[in-house]
């Protein structure tokens, strides 16, 4: 047991070593550090809390609407990624795994130019208002249009929703066609297989899917500037500028912390109430 | 009595090819009928029609009396254990059990009885908790049985439920299905590749050749009396002579003519390899056997409880004699096949 439980920690050494160096030691200097202060424009070590405080103080409503348009997004994006990918999975047929790839191209076209796509799409002489002012639903181009939260929603679900499909799309897949039709034999609805079946098995990806476009969304900067407007300022623009030219990295680092802790409070959230909704029972 | 599941001229296909043939079946409460046949006659297609899985293209399906061709599974008072068992993977075998009783709003306590029951039943009650995925393939085949069996189906259906087994454990699953039925009664369809199985489980076998019920009855009626070729061939082993028949003889290809009543015109006379009796001296035979060929040995196999001896009759056709012994016969040996005209079947060819 004891050599077993050796042998096991040796073959995780690799893993570990590489999760250590690229990942823990970066963001735990980070986090050292946002407990430091800065002083007449000097790093000093400090075991304060002080930057936490301002971060609740001074970005407390940035944070909040962070967080809330991020959810939004997240959930937004893992629902239409869960609908397409159940339409891949169970009414494609063979068609399924080229539909995948085809989302997956997309991501070819790389960030920016996602953005620049949806600023002439929905500009004030944009496709979008365009086409709206030529069918006479609007005399002029709606301004609301770019350069609003909308605008920040819209550009960061098509860019999140590839990355969202993928782990969705592997949770579906691995389902058995067979116990699908076996709970139908046992007399079970549609909607019930759903959510004891198909929803059960899916909740990992789901998470995965809601976690990725959350991370992504929240810490985004560069679209909330490029299509958002004044009123659609992220926290990601703050923390961005803390260690750009505000030369404050403790305050950045603890607001970085800050809405990392609150992302993973709200997949914390939804991952246990997924679990409760779908928990199987005797 | 009117039977309790009954198919009315039911037919499938897939584009232009034919799974199933139109065909009508009765079966009766209680009974335990097998459905067999080889790789693709349709044997599938046949029993999700009656479980609801598959919509026939035409015909009807009346279970307990009620047209039902139009319904879907979880309306019919079918349940299937199907060849890859589909068990849920993400819950213990006490919840898949669990899962149609809970459907069927079945109070917490009564649902709890059945599950401890059908655990029983299946003799797996100590592994209620376990997660099915920790299960051996029999023990999930056992499961997947249970979690069909505490429905309380009026009819059964099994979809090749042993074929993913190894032999050892096929026999003795084959067994315990014996005894479920004997125990619980209901009526079971289970349809197989392996006529061993067929015959050791089910007190009526239908045999399916390409879409179509080429023969319907007991084990041993299709084993003594093959309605074709293809049965005679299909289940366990058979000596097939051809020849032509007229006058209640019948003149095998090789020229020899032996006594036989049935068809006229081309024919296969089949005879049983344990039914056939061997002899250097034709004088040797025993009286009953009136049916002789002459034939060479071409290899002899000692088997423990039988000898297999291979053959090669004067026309050139394969043979095979099951003997309880040996005798001195040694491969290159000319002997006399002997049976008697009791033990064989004439069919047109
Ligand atoms: N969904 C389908 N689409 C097209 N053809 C099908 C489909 N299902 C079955 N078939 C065809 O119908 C025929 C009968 O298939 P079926 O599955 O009933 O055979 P089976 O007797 O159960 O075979 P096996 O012993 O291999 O399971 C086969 O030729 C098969 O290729
Ligand atoms: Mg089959």
């Amino acid at each position: 047991m004891r050599q077993a439980l050796r042998t096991a920690s040796f073959q995780l050494l690799p893993g570990l070593a590489i999760l250590a160096g690229l990942f823990l030691l970066p963001l735990s200097y980070f986090f050292v550090v946002s407990f430091w202060q800065v002083r007449t424009f000097r790093l000093r070590p400090d075991a304060t809390l002080e930057q936490y405080a301002r971060v609740f103080t001074e970005y407390g409503s940035t944070l909040a609407w962070t967080l809330a348009i991020a959810t939004l997004i997240a959930t937004v994006t893992a629902a239409i990624a869960f609908a397409y990918a159940h339409y891949c999975r169970f009414r494609a047929g063979r068609f399924g795994d080229g539909l995948i790839f085809l989302s997956l191209v997309t991501l070819f076209g790389g960030y920016l130019a996602k953005i620049y796509m949806w600023k002439t799409i929905l500009g004030g002489t944009g496709a979008l208002n365009s086409a709206l002012m030529a069918l006479g639903l609007t005399s002029g181009p709606i301004p609301a249009l770019l350069f609003s939260p909308f605008a920040v929603i819209v550009t960061l679900t098509h860019y999140c929703l590839p990355l969202a499909i993928l782990p969705v799309y592997g949770a579906l897949r691995g389902l058995d066609d067979t116990a699908i039709e076996a709970a139908r034999d046992l007399g079970a609805s549609g909607p019930r297989i759903f959510r004891d079946l198909i929803l059960a098995q899916a909740r990992g990806g789901l998470t995965a899917a809601f976690a990725l476009t959350l991370v992504i969304t929240a810490a985004d900067y560069v679209t909330p500037l490029m299509v958002g407007g004044p009123s659609s300022n992220m926290i990601g623009l703050f923390i961005q500028s803390q260690f750009g030219n505000r030369l404050n990295s403790p305050l950045g680092s603890a607001m970085a912390f800050v809405t990392i802790a609150c992302c993973g409070l709200i997949v914390l959230t939804l991952s246990l109430t997924l679990r409760a909704l779908t928990r199987p029972r005797t | 009595m009117a039977p309790l599941v009954e198919l009315v001229g039911v037919g499938k296909g897939y584009g232009s090819a034919t799974a199933v043939h139109p065909l009508s079946l009765r079966i009766g409460e209680g009974e335990f009928v097998s459905i067999l046949g080889p790789s693709g006659c349709g044997k599938t297609t046949l029993l999700r029609m009656i479980g609801g899985f598959v919509t026939p293209d035409e015909g009807s399906i009346l279970i307990d009396g009620r047209d039902v061709t139009r319904k879907p599974p979880e309306k019919r008072a079918t349940n299937m254990v199907f060849q890859g068992y589909g068990l849920f993977p993400h819950m213990t075998v006490a919840q898949n059990v669990a899962y149609g009783l809970r459907i069927a709003r079945v109070a917490r306590t009564e649902r709890a009885r059945r599950v401890a029951e059908a655990l029983d039943l299946i003799r797996l009650a100590d592994l209620g908790d376990r997660a099915v995925s920790a299960l051996s393939g029999g023990q999930r085949q056992r499961v997947a049985l249970a979690r069909a069996l505490v429905m309380r189906p009026r009819v059964l259906l099994l979809d090749e439920p042993l074929s993913a087994l190894d032999l050892k454990l096929r026999l003795a699953m084959q067994e315990e299905f014996r005894r479920i039925h004997a125990q619980v009664g209901g009526t079971f369809i289970f349809v197989t590749h392996d006529q061993a199985e067929a015959m050791s489980l089910a007190s009526r076998i239908c045999v399916m050749e390409a879409g179509r019920i080429v023969q319907d009855g007991t084990p041993e009626d299709i084993y003594r009396r093959p309605a074709s070729r293809f049965v005679a061939g299909f289940i366990g082993e058979a000596n097939l002579f051809e020849g032509v028949g007229s006058d209640e003889r019948v003149r095998l290809s090789c020229g020899t003519v032996i006594p036989g009543a049935g068809a006229e015109g081309p024919i296969v006379c089949v005879v049983r390899p344990e039914a056939v009796t061997l002899a250097a001296d034709p004088a040797a035979l025993p009286d009953q056997c009136d049916a002789r060929l002459f034939a060479t040995v071409e290899d002899v196999v000692f088997l423990g409880p039988e000898v297999r001896t291979t053959l090669r009759t004067d026309s050139g056709a394969q043979a095979l004699a099951l003997s309880r012994t040996a005798g001195p016969l040694r491969p290159g040996d000319r002997v006399t096949m002997g049976w008697a005209t009791a033990d064989q079947q004439v069919i047109a060819a």
